[in-house]
């Protein structure tokens, strides 16, 4: 009986499941809207990388939101962090020759790997947020490794923090005001295709977000560290 | 000579070796010779080579020679081949039935002075499988070894580091 109960439902599941499955054409775009970025998003944007013309061409504005939720995090936690009572969290070990020496190898290539991945957003996989991220993984390797901790300079991260956000937002309202009045119009030339001065606007951006990005994470970190200690 | 006694000798010698290493990264990600590519990463690597050589002044990067680069290539070689021994090795002791394994942890000694060496050595007897560099104490490495055959500090040095030891002395003394 048990058994003959549990067949049926699993038969009407299964009926459920194909029957759903069957209405969806297979192997056509079901989004017309996707259809239209992977056939012009080339001539569009110039950039050679889909998913980059997708999110920073065609929904620029959706990731300016992205990087204010970011911008907001980094504020709050700060704040959040700073009405907490200090209390020491005993002695830090000393880090080991061998992670110490491997922070001075091979900090300068982990930003220059950063940098690489936040320049090159418009052409490779990667880009801004990407970047950045990786330039933060640096500086976490840095506050393992270095006995003294050098706190990062707070002017210096909100300085590249407030520039990068307002290239980003001047750029917006340049394309707002010369082009056909949207915002985020891509009013520098496209240059040639798959090559690092093309796709207009993006690598500009990109590049701004990628600094915005890599400090706002470093800054992350240092006040979680400033809380443990 | 241990770079940390002479601070400012050899600052130019450990900002053109970080400039050469940055450009030659920039090259191999970037795959291309354009012009704008050359530039931007001509840039980049002069920027952080101007404002992280100190980094690499510690390091203990010796003079460049052919002697140096030979033995170096030679060690890379080596390596190699003792990963893919320690491998075999490794994994006939997963596979054997009764897992002839003696796991214990070993001091040996090195008499590699710079960190840099220090590190390299650490890390290739880190790379080798079997074999795992816990930490490293002034002349002390601190591994740990699935078979330990030997527990004299001599002869488990002649086993482990030797090999590659030897290699790493003539590129860095």
């Amino acid at each position: 009986m048990k058994k003959g109960v549990s067949i049926i439902l699993l038969l009407i599941l299964l009926w459920g499941v194909v029957a759903a499955l069957s209405e969806m054409p297979f192997g056509k775009a079901k989004l017309e809207v996707a259809g239209h970025y992977t056939d012009y998003g080339k001539e569009d944007t110039g950039a050679a990388n889909i998913v980059t013309s997708v999110v920073l061409g065609y929904r620029g504005f959706d990731t300016l939101g992205e990087v204010t939720v970011l911008f907001l995090a980094c504020i709050g936690l700060a704040v959040v962090l700073s009405t907490l009572k200090k209390q020491g969290c005993g002695a830090r070990q000393t880090p080991s020759l061998i992670l110490n020496t491997g922070f001075r190898f091979l900090f300068p290539l982990i930003l220059l790997f950063g940098t690489y991945v936040f320049m090159h957003g418009h052409l490779s996989p990667g880009g801004g947020f990407q970047g950045g991220a990786v330039i933060a993984s640096g500086f976490v390797l840095m506050y393992l490794s270095v006995p003294k901790i050098k706190r990062l300079n707070h002017f210096v991260s909100t300085l590249f923090e407030s520039v990068g956000g307002l290239i980003f937002l001047v750029i917006g309202l340049i394309g707002l005001k010369l082009g056909s009045q949207y915002f985020l119009n891509n009013f520098l030339p496209n240059g040639e295709f798959n090559t690092l001065l093309s796709a207009g606007i993006i690598p500009v951006i990109y590049i701004a977000i990628g600094f915005k990005v890599g400090s706002e994470l470093s800054k992350i970190i240092d006040v979680l560290l400033e809380e443990s200690e | 000579m241990n770079a940390k006694d002479v601070p400012h000798q050899g600052s130019f010698r450990s900002s053109l070796y970080l400039f050469i290493i940055l450009m030659i990264i920039w090259l191999v990600l970037t795959n291309s010779l354009k012009t704008e590519e050359l530039l931007s990463g001509l840039i980049i690597s002069l920027l952080l080579t101007h404002f992280l050589s100190a980094n690499y002044r510690e390091l203990g990067l010796p003079r460049l020679r052919l002697k140096r680069a030979a033995n170096f290539i030679a060690y890379v070689f080596v390596l190699l081949s003792e990963i893919i021994k320690a491998n075999f090795d490794v994994a006939y002791r997963v596979l054997h039935p009764k897992m002839p394994i003696r796991p214990g942890i070993i001091i040996i000694k090195t008499s590699l002075k710079q960190d840099i060496a220090k590190v390299i050595l650490a890390n290739s007897i880190t790379l080798t499988p079997g074999t795992f560099t816990l930490d490293i104490k002034d002349d002390a490495l601190l591994i740990h070894w699935i078979n330990v055959k030997s527990e004299e500090e001599g002869e488990a040095a002649k086993r482990i580091s030797e090999r590659f030891e030897k290699y790493l002395k003539v590129v860095f003394e």
